[in-house]
C-alpha cells in the first residue's frame, strides 16, 4: 500500500483505445480460466456453505445424496442461543482488540528505536528484526507451542525459574546486609513453578496474544518504518527550534504523519487476528474446555470433530460476514480500488 | 566503524560525551530487543543441534555448544523416511500450484492491464476485495469444500489440493501482476507495432520480458501458498499423502509429554529454510509485494 500509489499509473481511456489491437473481447477469454478456477474453489464453496447452513446435514457424507433437507433458519436460531457461540465471539473480539493494541504499541516502539539516529547499524538490525516474517506460520507457531511447554524445563518455565532464583538471591543479599532481622523473598514476587501455560483459561489467552503479536510485529514494523522515513526532517527541526520536547514532537509531528499507514496496517492485522486459526488449534485446540475457541476453531471443530455440518456452516457464514466487512474496510480505507475504474 | 569515530570525536573534544552515551544506550537497547525477539528462532536452531543432549532438562534451556552435533539432521534426512516422502508430496503440490496459477495469472493480468472487455471493472473489483484480507476464508469454506470433495471422491488428492491453492492464490497475484504490467509504458508496444510486430510477438517480445520481476514475485507467492499451508492439507489428506507442514505438526504433537524436540527442530528448520532463503534473496521484491498485500502469501 505504501509503495503503490507512486508507481501506479492507470492507463487512460484514450491510451487504451489508441492501442492498435484487434478484437476487444479476447481479453475476457484470457481472464476466464483464472476466474473459473477462483470461482470453483472460492465462490462456489461459499455459496454451498450458505446452502448447507440452511439444511440439517450432520456428516460430510450426508451433504449430497438427498439425506439432508432444508430446515430454514433453524441453525441460526440455535446458534444465536448457544452459549458457546457468544463465548467464541467474545473471546475472538477480545483477542483481536488486545493483540491489536499491543501490536500497534510494540510496532511503533520497535520502528522508532530502529530508526533512531543514535542507533548504530540500524539498517542491518532492521533486516534482522523482520526475520520471523520469513518463516512458515506452522513453523513459528509450533515453536511457540514449545516455548509455552508446561514442562518444568520448558523454555519459559526455565526463565521463570531464573527469575525466581534472582529474586531469592536478592533477598539473600538483603538478608545478609540487614543483619538485625531475617529477610526472605516476598511470596508475591515469586512465581509458582512450573506454570501449566496451556491449562488455564487466561494463561492460554496470554500465550495466544503473545504469539499473535510476535507473528505480526514484522509487518507492522515494515509499514511504520517506511511511514516514519516519509516524515520530513524539517518538521522535526522546526518543532525543535520552537522548543518542543520529545513527547510533544511525538504527539504532534510523528503521530499525525504515520496515522494513515498505521490505520491501514491495523485493519489488515485485525482482520488476520479475527481469522486466527493456527495458534489456538496448534496450542491446545481452543482449550481448555473450549473456553478459548476463536470463531474459526469453533466452526471447524463443530464440523470435523462433532459432525454438526449444518450448524458449523451457520457459524462459518457468520464468520464470513465479519470477514466481508473487513475486506470492504480494507479496500475502502486503503484506497485500493483507485486503479480499478479506469473507464 | 561509526562507534570508533564517535569515541575519537569525543576524545578530541568535537563531540560531547553525552552523545556517545546516548548512542551506546540506544544501540544497546536495540541489540537487547533484537535478542529477545529472535530468541525463539535461536532456541530452535540450537535444539536442532543438540541430539542426545539433555534438552528441556535440568541442564538449562540450551545445550553446551561443545556438544553440538548433526545427528538430528542425519536422522531426519537419512534414517527416517518421513521427511523424504513428505518432501515429495509437498513438491507435487507446489508444482501443481505454481504451474497452474502462473498459466492462468499471466494471461489474466495481461488482459486486465491491456485489454478492455465486458465485465473488466467488475472482475477487478471482485479480485481486489480478495487481495488483502481473506486468509481465513479458505478455512471458513473448508467444511463446505471438504463435504464437496468427499462426495466427488476428490479428497486425499495432491493434485486437487494443488489446484485449490492455485485457485485461492489467483485474486491477489493477478492483481499484483496487473499493477506491475500497468507500469510498463504502452509506447514500447506501440513502437513494436509500428515495426510490424504481431499481437503475439508484442506479448512475447515486449510484455513478457519486461514483466519478469513481477512474474518472479508471483512465483514466490504461489510457491509459498503451496509450501506453507497446513490445515486444509491436514483435513483433506490421508497420512500417506501428508505434506511437510502436516508431518511437522504430527511430529510436534506425537507424544503429549515427549515431543522429540531435537528431531522436530531439525525437521522444522529443513522445512523453513527454503522459505527463509527465498525471503532473504528476494527481500526488497517481497517487501514491496507485502506492503501491498498485507499478511497474505
Amino acid at each position: 500500500m505504501v509503495s503503490l500509489p507512486r508507481n501506479r499509473l492507470p492507463l487512460s481511456a484514450e491510451r487504451l483505445r489508441d492501442l492498435p489491437f484487434g478484437s476487444r473481447d479476447i481479453g475476457l477469454f484470457l481472464v476466464l480460466p483464472g476466474l473459473i478456477l477462483f470461482s470453483a474453489f472460492m465462490l462456489y464453496p461459499i455459496a454451498f456453505l450458505i446452502y448447507l447452513s440452511l439444511t440439517d446435514a450432520t456428516h460430510a457424507g450426508t451433504v449430497i445424496g438427498g439425506d439432508a433437507s432444508l430446515v430454514g433458519l433453524q441453525n441460526y436460531v440455535e446458534l444465536f442461543t448457544d452459549r458457546l457461540f457468544w463465548n467464541s465471539i467474545g473471546i475472538t473480539w477480545l483477542f483481536l482488540a488486545v493483540s491489536l493494541v499491543i501490536k500497534v504499541i510494540v510496532g511503533i516502539g520497535i520502528a522508532m528505536l530502529f530508526t533512531h539516529s543514535h542507533v548504530i547499524g540500524k539498517r542491518y538490525m532492521r533486516a534482522m528484526i523482520i526475520i520471523p516474517m520469513g518463516f512458515p506460520p506452522i513453523f513459528t507457531i509450533t515453536i511457540w507451542r514449545g516455548m509455552f511447554s508446561s514442562a518444568r524445563f520448558g523454555p519459559l518455565n526455565e526463565m521463570l525459574a531464573m527469575y525466581n532464583g534472582a529474586v531469592t538471591w536478592i533477598a539473600g543479599v538483603v538478608d545478609s546486609a540487614v543483619f538485625f532481622m531475617a529477610v526472605s523473598a516476598p511470596e508475591f514476587l515469586l512465581v509458582d513453578m512450573p506454570v501449566a501455560w496451556l491449562s488455564g483459561r487466561w494463561s492460554t489467552f496470554f500465550a495466544y496474544v503473545t504469539t499473535e503479536v510476535w507473528l505480526a510485529y514484522p509487518f507492522m514494523v515494515i509499514i511504520i518504518v517506511s511511514a516514519l522515513q516519509d516524515v520530513p526532517a524539517e518538521l522535526h527541526d522546526a518543532a525543535k527550534v520552537d522548543g518542543a520536547g520529545y513527547l510533544y514532537r511525538f504527539i504532534h509531528v510523528t503521530l499525525p504523519a504515520i496515522k494513515g499507514p498505521v490505520m491501514f496496517a491495523s485493519i489488515l492485522t485485525a482482520a488476520t487476528s479475527f481469522q486466527q486459526f493456527l495458534i489456538p488449534w496448534i496450542f491446545n485446540r481452543g482449550g481448555p474446555a473450549r473456553q478459548n475457541e476463536l470463531i474459526l476453531v469453533y466452526g471447524y471443530r463443530e464440523a470435523i470433530v462433532n459432525h454438526e455440518y449444518a450448524f458449523a456452516s451457520a457459524i462459518m457464514v457468520t464468520a464470513i460476514a465479519f470477514i466481508g466487512v473487513f475486506m470492504w474496510l480494507a479496500v475502502k480505507k486503503g484506497g485500493l480500488a483507485e486503479g480499478v475504474g479506469s473507464e | 566503524m561509526k562507534l570508533i569515530d564517535d569515541i575519537r570525536a569525543v576524545r578530541s573534544g568535537h563531540k560531547r560525551p553525552q552523545e556517545l552515551a546516548k548512542s551506546l544506550i540506544a544501540t544497546g537497547s536495540a541489540v537487547g530487543l533484537l535478542v529477545v525477539l529472535l530468541f525463539p528462532v535461536y532456541w530452535m536452531l540450537t535444539a536442532s543441534l543438540s541430539q542426545g543432549v539433555g534438552l528441556m532438562s535440568s541442564d538449562g534451556i540450551f545445550a553446551d555448544p561443545s556438544t553440538y552435533n548433526l545427528d538430528a539432521y542425519r536422522y531426519v534426512l537419512i534414517e527416517d523416511s518421513t521427511f523424504r516422502e513428505a518432501l515429495l508430496n509437498s513438491l507435487v503440490v507446489v508444482f501443481v500450484t505454481v504451474s497452474v496459477s502462473l498459466s492462468v495469472i499471466i494471461p489474466g493480468a495481461y488482459a486486465l492491464s491491456r485489454r478492455r472487455f465486458a465485465g473488466r471493472t467488475k472482475i477487478l473489483y471482485g479480485y481486489v476485495l480478495f487481495t488483502q484480507v481473506g486468509a481465513g476464508l479458505s478455512i471458513a469454506t473448508l467444511i463446505a469444500l471438504y463435504a464437496l470433495f468427499v462426495n466427488f471422491g476428490l479428497d486425499n488428492s495432491l493434485l486437487v489440493l494443488g489446484l485449490f491453492y492455485a485457485g485461492t492464490a489467483i485474486p491477489f497475484n493477478t492483481w499484483l501482476l496487473k499493477t506491475f504490467m500497468d507500469n510498463i509504458p504502452v509506447s514500447y508496444e506501440e513502437a513494436a507495432m509500428v515495426d510490424g510486430a504481431s499481437q503475439w510477438q508484442v506479448i512475447r517480445e515486449v510484455i513478457l520480458p519486461l514483466s519478469k520481476p513481477g512474474i518472479a514475485v508471483v512465483l514466490v507467492f504461489t510457491f509459498l501458498a503451496g509450501w506453507n499451508e497446513f490445515i486444509i492439507a491436514q483435513t483433506l489428506l490421508q497420512s500417506e499423502n501428508y505434506t511437510l507442514s502436516v508431518e511437522l505438526y504430527s511430529l510436534a504433537t506425537s507424544g503429549r509429554y515427549s515431543t522429540p524436540w531435537t528431531e522436530f527442530a531439525a525437521f522444522a528448520i529443513l522445512f523453513a529454510t527454503p522459505v527463509a532463503l527465498i525471503y532473504f534473496f528476494a527481500q526488497s521484491y517481497v517487501e514491496s509485494g507485502l506492503s501491498f498485500g498485507g499478511m497474505e502469501g
